[in-house]
């Protein structure tokens, strides 16, 4: 959690293995990410990683099946076997009735679900959301907030994104806050709670 | 309208679009430099001659006298005669058998001459001195044989004693009056005992514009000596013609190339140049924004284009003349006319039309966006208009292949005026490959046809003094030497055809020589004595089709010949007869073979066949392996260049769209990237897009160039004087075919790779902090 300009998408992106760091070292689930060739990265990032965006960053010339499958099918999965976890996750998400729709026709909270179901297709280990609300209604952030937290409690390891402390208090069990590229702060909490402990 | 704006947002646009920039100019470039080589092959194609002809003061009729049948003072006062403007002469001349070494150089006619100057026929010196004494020759250019320089020492062959003369120099007539010049004292010593005493005298005429002028000319002059002294003539008009039948053929094949190029260079120029515009919406946006007009708007985005359009024309021309230069100067130094350059009307030509094509093509977007408001021009180039295209990567997302080969098959359809733009340009590229292709095929079978290179690839000379005993030592020896496959003897004469004014050359094998090489046109090989075939020149000339009989007169006898096939022969502008020993031995009974060809078996090297015999046969026999002709060399490399500067061109049409497409799905690719795709799979999707539609346009290509060929060989053909055998025309292999269908692929993939390769490199984090 953080301001603007305060380095929280960098940090996430130093993450997903899409930047580098100018200096220190990036390790992820035991791997240093930040000796990966290009390559390496991307099949790191495809196999262990998903990415939400604030805008969603769907394919508008794919439809929502298409961009869930994507990642699956660039990690070579089988058809059979990708289009199974396709429908798993739409249904899931409840966005199966937009199966062959394209992300234009889509709300702003449907879109958001889209991106979260080609996010987790590949059933990575830790997936980052970077301020997933952000572009939302509230009606809309709510959902996939709660949608964020269902993941979470079900097993998932999610890493937030957010400029907002209200969010961090009500959906995170632990906050780092960040300020011009410095951490700030680092606290365990109860979710739903009103003020992160100090540690 | 303030410039000041206008032209610091042109070079700020220039600085920051450095690649459309190269692009621009690089495209400009070749596709000028193309049009300008193109147009100045064609414009000289056919000035070398009337050049030489005007500098040299060509004569326009050079008479063969019998010396002993006119005297010097009825031979100066033709000169006088009305209508005759210059002439010189009588000059003595004699044929005469050379030798170098071993080789035999076949018969030479020399002409005796005290000077290379005078009022006809001022022949050029290109190396070398006149021969001022006897013992000393002047070797004409075109006679001039493979390792004979001045100081070469070669022997006369056919006379009483053994005779040797040093080439003391290298000249050029441009009419050819003789193969070679020495003292006019040298004459009667090269004479053969017996042989008629002859002269040349060279005219200059009033009017000898066509042929009939001319043959009134040579009536004229006929008239004024006694009869029978002029025993043989010849015209300016037929030298001019075989001089043009040998650059006559490929004018077809550059205008066809500079077509082909002009179009292209269009097409890929308004592609580039409207690209630019479009890629430039966003820029064009912020300029609004901040108070530029539409007119300025527009001023600025045509100079954007403009300026590097400019510099690659002036790039063009410059190029374009630098490499006309080494093909034009062989053809400067064979006419002895200095040097010849493209035309200053074909620079400024090309030039202006390149500038005002690129004007059009960028004044039209740029005109549109200038009237586009801010907010619209801002909301244009943030991203490529989305809707289209949808079918297609659903279409192809059923595919079994690859994703990021289905989602780059599919990308072309999302922007459908460009990727027509860009197949229209790959699609005239391949079909100039397809087109080369065939064409070199073609032009080597016809300088195989031609030459017999490939049939009969050794020659031996038959010494004149002793030919009985020399054909049975050569028989026996093409019979013992290894790899010896055919041999035929072969007498070449000139005989007198009925109807026709001039003696023609005829042919005549002793022997089985259907195998030679001629390839057939119509009708059949001769079988019977009294048969014969000939080439289309001299079914044209004397107005006869096979099937026909024509009287030639040997041994002073008249011999009817039925003329039974037409074969494939540009030689003596096809004026020859091709005959059975048979035909004619009866009317001649001195008629001696001059010369075995021989046919090798597959793999025998005939250098390596012509040297062993040669050692075999010892000195006096001339033994010569055909090498490969030069002519043929220097046109499939012209062919090989031009199509490769076609090929580059739509490269760059390639590369250009590549490069507008990645920058405009810069987002696209980030978020590909962010889901995990590889740098590899980045770059086969982007390589699989241009490969798609090259693929589509080699497709096209394929029957285009073979429909383009079928048209342009007849032509080129006709412009020779000649048929042509209907298998010249089915000149593609199977698999050819199979690898050229993929040339508009392999061109689309070349100009594509470096700009996929650099999309795959670019941080995709850029892209999306963008967002």
């Amino acid at each position: 959690m953080g301001p603007s300009g305060s380095g929280k998408s960098t940090l996430l992106n130093l993450i997903a293995g899409l930047d580098r760091p100018t200096a220190g070292t990036v390790t992820v689930a035991g791997q240093r990410i930040d000796m990966l060739s290009e390559t390496g990265a991307a099949r790191f990032r495809r196999c262990r990683i998903g990415v939400v965006f604030q805008f969603f960053n769907l394919l508008d010339d794919l439809t929502v099946a298409d961009n869930v499958l994507l990642p699956a099918q660039l990690a070579g999965t089988s058809r059979a076997k990708a289009r199974a976890r396709a429908d798993e996750l739409l249904a899931a998400l409840r966005i199966e009735r937009h199966r062959d729709d394209y992300p234009a026709r889509l709300s702003g909270g449907e879109r958001q679900r889209v991106a979260i179901a080609r996010a987790l297709v590949n059933r990575p280990v830790l997936l980052l959301a970077d301020e997933p609300t952000g572009a939302l209604d509230t009606e809309a952030g709510e959902e996939i907030g709660e949608l964020l937290l269902d993941l979470n409690s079900s097993g998932q390891t999610l890493v937030l994104v957010t400029h907002n402390p209200e969010m961090a208090a009500r959906y995170a069990s632990r906050t780092v806050r960040l300020l011009d590229g410095q951490i700030r702060g680092d606290a365990e909490q109860v979710r739903g709670g009103t003020a992160p402990a100090r540690r | 309208m303030t410039p000041g704006p206008v032209v610091r947002a042109v070079l700020g646009g220039l600085a920051h679009r450095r690649a459309q920039t190269a692009v621009v100019g690089l495209v400009l470039v070749v596709s000028t430099g193309t049009s300008v080589l193109a147009l100045g092959l064609l414009a000289d194609s056919s000035a070398p001659f009337d050049h030489a002809f005007a500098a040299q003061h060509g004569a326009q009729l050079t008479i063969t006298i019998d010396a002993s049948m006119a005297t010097p003072a009825e031979l100066a006062a033709t000169a006088r005669l009305p209508g005759v403007i210059a002439a010189a002469g009588p000059f003595a001349e004699v044929t005469i058998g050379l030798e170098h070494g071993v080789e035999a150089l076949g018969p030479v006619t020399l002409a005796g001459r005290p000077a290379p100057g005078g009022p006809v026929d001022d022949v050029v010196l290109q190396s070398g001195h006149w021969a001022a004494k006897p013992g000393q020759v002047v070797l004409s250019a075109g006679e001039l044989p493979p390792g004979v320089t001045d100081g070469t020492q070669i022997t006369v062959t056919g006379v009483p004693r053994r005779l040797v003369l040093t080439v003391v120099g290298v000249a050029d007539s441009v009419t050819g009056s003789a193969g070679g010049w020495v003292d006019p004292a040298e004459i009667a010593s090269l004479r053969a005992p017996g042989a008629l005493a002859t002269a040349q005298m060279l005219y200059r005429f009033r009017s000898a514009g066509s042929t009939a002028a001319v043959r009134a000319d040579t009536a004229a002059i006929s008239a004024a000596l006694p009869a029978g002294a002029v025993t043989a003539s010849r015209s300016y008009l037929a030298v001019r013609a075989q001089s043009a039948s040998g650059i006559a053929p490929i004018v077809p094949f550059l205008a066809a190339f500079g077509v082909i190029g002009l179009i292209m260079s269009a097409l890929t120029v308004a592609n580039v140049v409207s690209g630019a515009v479009v890629a430039g919406y966003r820029r064009i946006g912020i300029l609004k924004g901040i108070g530029f007009t539409p007119g300025q708007v527009a001023a600025a985005y045509t100079g954007l284009a403009a300026m590097p359009a400019a510099a690659g024309c002036l790039g063009g021309v410059v190029l374009g003349n630098l490499l006309a230069v080494p093909l034009l100067a062989r053809t400067a130094r064979a006419y002895g006319v200095g040097s010849l350059g493209v035309p200053a009307w074909a620079n400024l030509g090309v030039a202006a039309a390149m500038c005002c094509l690129t004007g059009i093509a960028a004044v039209v977007p740029a005109a549109r966006a200038g009237r586009l408001t801010a907010a619209q021009a801002l909301a244009a180039g943030r991203a490529p208009r989305t809707g289209r295209g949808y079918a297609a990567h659903r279409l192809l997302g059923t595919l079994p292949l690859p994703r990021p080969v289905t989602i780059g098959l599919a990308a072309p359809f999302t922007r459908p005026a460009r990727t027509a733009g860009t197949l229209a340009a790959v699609l005239l590229g391949a079909t100039a490959v397809t087109l080369a292709t065939g064409l070199s095929t073609v032009l080597s079978w016809v300088v195989d046809g031609l030459t017999h290179a490939a049939a009969e690839p050794v020659q031996v000379a038959v010494p004149p003094a002793s030919a009985g005993a020399a054909q049975r030592v050569i028989a026996a020896a093409l019979r013992a030497q290894p790899g010896t496959l055919h041999y035929v003897a072969e007498a070449d004469l000139r005989l007198s055809v009925t109807g026709l004014a001039q003696q023609v050359p005829v042919t005549v094998f002793r022997g089985d020589a259907a195998w030679t090489g001629y390839d057939l046109i119509s009708g059949r090989w001769y079988s019977r004595p009294g048969q014969a075939d000939v080439p289309s020149g001299f079914l044209t000339a004397t107005g006869t089709r096979v099937g026909d009989t024509v009287t030639v007169t040997a041994g002073g006898k008249p011999v009817p010949v039925r003329i039974v096939g037409q074969v494939f022969d540009t030689g003596s502008a096809g004026l020859t007869i091709i005959t059975g020993w048979q035909t004619l031995a009866s009317a001649d009974p001195g008629l001696a073979p001059d010369q075995y060809d021989v046919g090798l078996r597959p793999g025998t090297s005939a250098a390596a066949y012509a040297q062993a015999l040669s050692t075999k046969l010892g000195p006096g026999y001339g033994v010569g392996a055909k090498d490969q002709n030069s002519r043929l060399a220097i046109v499939l490399g012209l062919i090989g260049f031009l199509t490769l500067l076609l090929a580059v061109v739509a490269g760059l049409g390639v590369f250009n769209t590549v490069v507008l497409q990645t920058r405009e799905r810069a987002h696209d690719l980030a978020v590909f990237r962010a889901v995990g795709m590889t740098p590899p799979q980045t770059i086969a999707m982007v390589l699989c897009t241009a490969a798609a539609t090259g693929l589509a346009a080699g497709v096209i290509a394929l029957p285009a160039g073979v429909a383009l060929l079928r048209c342009l060989v007849p032509v080129m053909a006709a412009d020779a004087g000649t048929g042509l055998p209907a298998s010249f025309l089915n000149v593609y292999q199977g698999w050819e075919l199979a690898a050229l269908a993929l040339a508009g692929a392999v061109i689309a993939a070349a100009g594509a790779l470096a700009p996929a390769s650099l999309a795959a490199r670019s941080p995709a984090v850029t892209a999306l902090r963008a967002e």
